[in-house]
């Protein structure tokens, strides 16, 4: 291909990508072109490549996260510990209901159990 | 008239030169600046590592980047989303090289990501021709990756790409050129190769 026509096919490539950006027709710029037989077959490879290359868009809260981080945004207690992993949230509540049985159980039988301890201590052979 | 609008909060009336003046001193600017380009250098960077995990992580190390470096840029033919891109585009290079591994995005995420058709047979076929696609995409040289992601995903001129490449408009030109060229010679046989099953399977419709 000469240099001249490599440049044509160069700018109906460009039109086509562009065409296919705004959702144009393809195929109708394809046949304006100079080039259109091989532009025509590019048209295919184009369409193909904009349907393959989707914008992606971050998760929300990854967004908001790194804006905070970012700009130095503070956040408050509750909204950090609203914002924590579930499994966080289940570990914090178990240990929280398990705190509260050790608590409740230590008040009933709290009293007795150094005594038994000490008991078995005196009982026990050296 | 910027540092007015800036009191009265309304960063959006500005454009990016003026909020980058801005935000050497005013982090709320740069604010603003990551509004309007999150969502494109996180879909670069999304493309070029291929999940959601390693793009989180260095979209935020781009960002963090351009704030720590913006009191040092300085507007001189460079826009500041070409600069951004730049950035981005250092931090997924070095990225690639300590992963030792170039990708652009999992075909699996890829294919359930972009596919619309409802219809199975239509589905399969356009998921093997898409997966095929980007597996060539995938054996391009990065610079050809990245002028790819930069035009179908940005929808940016080959000025743009050029400015961001540190190339003319005319290499951009040329460059994309060859890169359609190689990429349909690359596609080719695949393309015979589901032409030749079609016609195969046509025939065998008919003797039944």
């Amino acid at each position: 291909m000469s240099s001249q026509s490599d440049s044509k096919a160069q700018d109906a490539f460009g039109a086509l990508a562009a065409g296919a950006q705004t959702g144009g027709d393809i195929e109708s710029a394809a046949a304006h072109s100079e080039v259109m037989a091989e532009a025509g077959e590019f048209a295919d490879l184009i369409g193909a490549l904009t349907s393959a290359f989707e914008p992606v868009e971050p998760a929300v809260k990854f967004a908001d996260e790194l804006r905070a981080d970012l700009l130095g945004e503070p956040q408050g207690l509750l909204e950090r510990l609203r914002k924590m992993p579930a499994r966080v949230h289940i570990a914090a509540a178990l240990a929280l209901i398990a705190g509260c049985l050790l608590f409740v159980m230590r008040r009933l039988f709290g009293s007795d159990a150094p005594q038994d301890i000490q008991e078995e201590a005196v009982a026990t052979p050296l | 008239m910027k540092n007015f609008l800036a009191r009265r909060g309304n960063y959006d009336e500005l454009d990016d030169s003026a909020l980058v003046a801005l935000a050497k001193e005013d982090k709320q600017a740069f604010g603003e600046l990551y509004s309007r380009y999150l969502k494109k250098i996180y879909s670069y960077v999304y493309h070029r590592t291929g999940n959601t995990h390693d793009a989180e992580d260095l979209t935020a190390k781009v960002f963090m980047r351009a704030l720590s470096h913006i009191g040092n840029y300085e507007d001189r033919g460079l826009p500041f989303q070409a600069w951004l891109y730049r950035i981005a585009h250092n931090i997924v290079a070095n990225w690639h090289r300590d992963q030792g591994r170039r990708k652009i995005i999992a075909l699996d995420d890829y294919v359930a990501h972009s596919l619309k058709s409802d219809a199975p047979d239509r589905l399969a076929e356009e998921s093997e021709e898409q997966a095929q696609l980007m597996e060539a995409v995938q054996r391009l040289p990065e610079d050809r990756q990245q002028l790819l992601l930069l035009k179908f995903i940005e929808g940016m001129s080959n000025a743009q790409i050029g400015a961001i490449m540190g190339r003319t408009e005319g290499a951009v030109k040329s460059l994309y050129h060859r890169t359609l060229l190689a990429l349909r010679d690359d596609l080719q046989p695949a393309a015979e190769a589901a032409a030749q099953r079609r016609l195969g399977g046509a025939v065998a419709g008919r003797q039944r």
